[in-house]
């Protein structure tokens, strides 16, 4: 890595940070480190005798006479047949709203979660979160008994002590018994909470989620006197200003938001549309904006009084210069403009947003109003402070905690756990033990959602019937029993609660509509109405808060993978590289650069923040395109009461929240901490230093072709033939990235990829077969993010190939660069040599050693072995079921769908075969953006991209 | 001081080494062969089953087809193994009583499955699809022998990659006519149609059959 690359992965490489470049100029850097360990003679003789020794066991261990059993089943269910795989539609519930799944099972197991295409808020594709729900489903942890003050009962003793409660409910009316809740959109449970306020009036209950979106609810009912839904229609958006938005990776609807925006941003398929971001600390949606402008909390609220003066009218109020392109541009598209304002912010200012989007005219164009879809607590004015000042009092004699972990999650200042100390009753279900089973009286077992019958809606309103995957395989409570046994000592099952609430949608018996239902994943016009609640005359009146006044503001926000902690133990999800900071297995602190620089801190400083008393120590990490006025504390992590794979992984910073405004006190300790850093793993080397390809409108409008390269190669003088039947090939659209890493755990539950741990991937030993890469462009305050999503990129001229010394890479004859494990002994010469580092190699027995049932693998892949390389097949199992229907029945191929592919949000990815009629791949291909990575390398990937237009031109430029 | 050694003791010597050599030399060869041949292989091996089911009882004697029982073979990777309801869809009407099928009683009185000794397999690296083999004109005894003659199932083929081989790289003269795929007696005779007529008919497709990819995944 001679020269300075214009697009640069981490500080230290921008910099030349000498011993930096002399590490990741190694192909394998953990082994300087191994060689120079001191050796002796009869150590190395011991090795080499213990090599040769094993290799022997090996040979000689080759399979022989078969072993095992064939166990059929006693009496075969409907409809499975052994060998094939079974889909059955469930949803993914995130903060209360629902996005459609479809669980692929074999012989009755669940393997693999795909997106469900009838479903509004999926469209077929799925969040990281909702593919790591699998692991979730098989977490042996999950295998834990009813226990009363940590001791283990039964599961009569816990219906008795729920029988007293009845008792006492019907006794004292409900008075001082208190359900505390996430936010949910399930019908079923709203009925069954109205059924507990019939019999019991002054029962109550609370919805709360430790990163809710309360202040955006708040704000929409300031804004229209009622409860709401906001409804983006981004499709019809032309200009977006997103304020320290989650527009497309958390906001409820994201993923379909996401599709909506994406299919907007390639210029050669659709007219552009423009985001411009304002934000504090790089978020998702900034890293894809045209133009992204750092404003630190207290400059936002000044923004957004600028914008209201200049969109409402009023005293014009002084923003920063360049407010006022984006407010033109916002006017010049009256009706199709569209403001979004991050959960973060107060309710005041999400009503005045919500009034300056009314006064942009995109109501209904751009934004509906929609009857709203979460559900309200028992009473406005319950909060979980409230709440605990409640449970202080000794005005709540009962507590039960359904799903909710408010002991770790709750802010550090409510200090809750001391406050259930004083409940006479507390009951907590949770799936795993955790912070609030262990603090509560009661604690039971919940179901997986997978395990039982319910219901949820979608951010739209849109409801779906949650079908069980399999019978309970632990013994879990379901919550509709428990709040059941609160009414009755023989509530009826979930399946009749389910089918009395939709009863006069889909019938009282078991008839087509409910069939299909259950089969589509949706209940079809179940969507919310459409409100034509006009805005209150006052929306725009209330005063916004004033921001701290002190020089550096805490700002919390949840861990995109982990979220309130809730996945903690999730390994796919601690692993996943975080799409900005690229950190694993840890929340470091996210701090900019000028702000390290002033107190000499490098990645990896651990420091101590002190806040009203409360303090932690955490590592930091310097966060290009950050504001200087604010750090930010991810959180989620340093759960204490958590699996092995969770347990005191980061910090918790809960603990401080909640306290009062004043300014953290940051000091450095001088302990420094490793950070799990992927960002500089697999660098590739380019002459330009330009690997995501990109640029503005206006280059492309003048020069459709200017992203080729004059030293590229030129054109073949021999005819391109496919030598098989097919040529496999995909085309990745760099407009379209994200960045949002669905792709990246759909690849690894599809395909078996095994999770090292944070030692290894200190060591660069991940396993991903798809690594989505995350280079930034310009100044290291402010740059520009370019997402590139690389994986085996199957070259028809593939470097790895000549050099294996047993032929265990080899080219097939429809292209696929294909790796033969049980030939492989570990050379790694193919890694060596491969320019674009996709190979990964097994250092030790990675899928041996997960814990993990051996139920949840994909049959369909080999679980590869200590020792041998492997790296992305294109999912050479999809391509091969369709490839046997289609010779087997006559019919043609049906399109094949990679796991990356339909994971996708943004349909980023398309694959295909090339030599097909009508191929869109190809058609991709043969676009004016597309390009190979590393071309001059003359490997002729299969696999190309489309180069990254970032709409910065005039307005009227835009027009194609 | 007289020689330790007499002279026969040179040929004593020379004889042993040539032993050793020649042990060394067969143990190599021993090592190298033999996870290749039948033996190791467990070919021509009936092991104990729950139930002594005979084939050659129930498809010759009785003429029940190989899909009565195996019944996926035809659209899954798997054939199948019969649930126990499929051996008591008849066994409740007949032979009611035989101490023999007390196992297969049993299993449906206890609703615990039967476990079957496994008789033929093919790696885990490997993945074989029943379905196309049977839909492109690759019969039952192909890779089974000749069920229909076997009182106690046993291995008939080696199944290694080499055995797998020989057939992918020149399908033509293996592949049987439609009607007679699941004949296991059946043989080549002057009757069968050419292998190149068998080939077009049933389009085997100009796929590379021994690419990897097409077992290994």
């Amino acid at each position: 890595m001679s020269s300075v690359n214009a697009q640069w992965r981490s500080l230290e490489e921008l910099m030349q940070d000498p011993d930096f470049v002399s590490r990741v100029e190694q192909e394998f850097p953990m082994l300087g480190a191994a060689l120079s360990a001191p050796r002796d003679r009869r150590q190395a003789l011991t090795l080499m005798a213990a090599s040769l020794a094993l290799a022997g066991a090996g040979l000689s261990g080759c399979d022989g006479a078969p072993e095992g059993h064939l166990i059929p089943a006693v009496r075969m269910p409907s409809g499975v047949v052994p060998g094939m795989p079974d889909y059955y539609s469930s949803a993914h519930v995130e903060g209360g709203y629902a996005a459609g799944t479809v669980v692929k099972h074999f012989m009755g197991r669940p393997i693999k979660v795909e997106g469900n295409p009838f479903h509004p808020a999926s469209l077929g594709a799925t969040s990281p979160i909702a593919q790591a729900e699998l692991l979730d489903f098989y977490d042996p942890r999950r295998a834990w008994g009813m226990t009363q003050a940590n001791l283990p009962r039964s599961r009569s003793a816990l219906e008795q002590a729920l029988g007293e409660q009845r008792d006492k409910l019907a006794a004292t009316g409900g008075a001082g018994f208190v359900i505390l809740t996430g936010a949910s959109t399930s019908p079923t449970l709203a009925a069954q909470f109205d059924a507990l306020r019939k019999s019991y009036p002054q029962i109550r209950w609370l919805h709360w989620e430790a990163v809710g979106r309360e202040n955006a609810e708040k704000g929409v009912a300031l804004a229209y006197g009622g409860r709401f839904e906001l409804k983006p229609l981004l499709q019809d958006a032309d200009v977006i200003l997103a304020i320290d938005s989650d527009l497309l990776s958390a906001a409820p609807g994201h993923l379909r938001l996401a599709r909506e925006f994406a299919a907007r941003r390639n210029p050669t398929r659709a007219k552009m549309n423009r985001l411009y971001a304002i934000e504090a600390t790089p978020s998702l949606t900034g890293a894809v904006a045209d133009e992204r402008f750092i404003a630190g909390p207290r400059e936002t609220r000044r923004i957004l009084l600028a914008l209201a003066a200049a969109l409402l009218g009023g005293a014009p109020v002084e923003g920063p210069p360049w407010l006022d392109r984006i407010v033109s541009d916002l006017r010049a598209n009256r009706g199709r403009a569209f403001i979004h304002l991050g959960p973060d912010h107060a309710p005041q200012a999400h009503a005045l947003v919500l009034a300056m989007n009314e006064a942009l005219g995109g109501r209904q164009a751009v934004y509906t109003l929609l009857d709203a879809v979460t559900h309200a607590s028992s009473d406005d004015s319950l909060s979980l402070a409230s709440l605990v000042t409640d449970m202080r009092a000794g005005q709540v004699s009962s507590l039960l905690i359904i799903d909710s972990n408010p002991v770790y999650a709750a802010p550090g200042a409510l200090n809750f756990a001391e406050a259930l100390g004083r409940v006479e009753f507390s009951l907590c279900l949770s799936a795993t033990p955790n912070e609030t089973t262990a603090a509560a009286l009661w604690a039971a077992p919940m179901i997986h959602p997978w395990e039982g019958w319910s219901d949820a809606r979608a951010f739209d309103g849109t409801a779906s019937v949650m079908q069980p995957q399999a019978l309970p395989l632990y013994q879990g409570v379901e919550p509709y029993h428990v709040l059941g046994l609160l009414l009755r000592p023989d509530p009826p099952p979930a399946l009749d609660l389910v089918r009395q609430t939709w009863n006069d949608r889909l019938g009282g018996a078991v008839g087509d509509a409910w069939i299909d239902a259950l089969a589509q994943g949706v209940i079809p016009n179940s969507a919310s109405p459409v409100s034509n609640r006009p805005l209150r005359d006052d929306a725009a009146r209330a005063a916004l808060p004033e921001p701290s006044s002190a020089a550096t503001i805490l700002l919390f926000r949840p861990d995109p993978y982990l979220l309130d902690g809730r996945y903690a133990d999730n390994p796919w999800l601690q692993e996943l590289p975080r799409p900005l900071s690229k950190i694993s297995w840890g929340n470091p602190l996210l701090i900019s650069p000028r702000r390290a620089r002033e107190l000499s801190l490098a990645n990896g400083d651990v420091v101590r923040i002190t806040l009203d008393g409360a303090h932690v120590t955490t590592p930091i990490v310097i966060t290009p395109g950050q504001s200087d006025d604010c750090v930010v504390a991810l959180l989620g992590f340093g759960r204490r009461h958590a699996g092995p794979v969770g347990r005191n992984i980061g910090v918790d910073f809960f603990e401080l929240m909640g306290r009062s405004c004043a300014a953290p006190d940051i000091q450095k300790t001088g302990a420094t901490e490793e950070l799990a850093g992927t960002q500089h793993h697999a660098a590739m080397f380019d002459e330009s230093g330009v690997y995501a390809r990109s640029g503005a409108l206006s280059q492309f409008l003048a020069d459709p072709g200017f992203v080729r390269r004059s030293d590229e190669p030129q054109p073949s003088f021999y005819e391109w033939k496919p030598e098989g039947p097919a040529a496999w090939g995909m085309s990745i659209d760099l407009n379209a990235c994200i960045g949002c890493g669905a792709c990246v755990v759909a690849c690894q539950a599809e395909n078996n990829i095994p999770v090292v741990g944070k030692a290894e991937v200190l060591r660069e030993r991940e396993m991903y077969w798809l690594r989505i890469d995350r280079y930034y462009d310009g100044p290291p305050e402010s740059p520009k993010v370019n997402f590139q999503p690389v994986l085996c990129m199957h070259c028809e001229e593939a470097p790895c190939e000549p050099v294996c010394p047993v032929g265990a890479t080899m080219h097939d004859a429809e292209g696929l660069n294909v790796m033969v494990y049980n030939r492989c002994i570990g050379t790694r010469f193919c890694s060596n040599n491969c320019p674009y580092k996709v190979r990964r190699f097994n250092y030790f027995d990675f899928a041996g050693e997960e814990r993990r049932a051996i139920e949840s693998r994909n049959p369909e892949v080999t679980v590869r072995a200590r020792g041998v390389m492997e790296k992305c097949t294109f999912c050479l199992q999809r391509i091969a079921a369709a490839r046997i229907v289609a010779d087997r029945d006559g019919e043609t191929a049906s399109a094949v769908v990679t796991a990356c592919e339909a994971a996708c949000p943004t349909q980023a990815f398309t694959f295909g075969d090339l030599a097909a009629k009508g191929s869109e791949v190809a058609a991709r291909r043969a676009g004016p953006l597309s390009y190979a990575l590393l071309a001059d390398q003359n490997t002729k990937p299969r696999v190309t991209y489309e180069a990254h237009i970032f709409n910065v031109d005039k307005p009227e430029e835009t027009q194609k | 001081m007289g020689s330790v050694f007499r002279p026969a003791a040179n040929l004593w010597a020379s004889l042993a080494l040539l032993l050793l050599s020649l042990t060394l030399v067969a143990f190599s060869l021993l090592v190298w062969f033999w996870p290749h041949g039948d033996a190791a292989r467990g070919v021509n091996w009936a092991p104990a089953q729950p139930v002594p089911f005979s084939h050659q009882h129930h498809v010759s004697g009785l003429g029940i087809d190989c899909r009565y029982c195996h019944t996926a073979v035809e659209v899954s990777t798997n054939a199948g193994m019969p649930p126990t309801y499929t051996c008591m869809s008849c066994h409740s009407q007949i032979w009611t009583n035989a101490a023999l099928l007390e196992p297969v009683r049993n299993s449906l009185k206890d609703d615990r499955p039967l476990a079957w000794r496994r008789i033929t397999d093919v790696p885990d690296f490997v993945y074989f699809d029943h379905s196309i083999h049977i839909a492109k004109g690759v019969g039952c005894s192909s890779c089974h022998g000749d069920v229909a003659d076997m009182a106690l199932t046993y291995k008939a083929k080696s199944l290694t990659m080499q055995f797998c081989l020989d057939c992918h790289r020149d399908p033509g003269p293996r592949l049987q006519p439609k009607d007679k795929i699941y004949d296991t007696r059946w043989r080549r005779d002057a009757t069968t149609p050419a292998p190149d007529v068998l080939l077009a008919q049933y389009g085997v497709p100009e796929r590379n059959l021994t690419d990897c990819s097409i077992c290994h995944r």
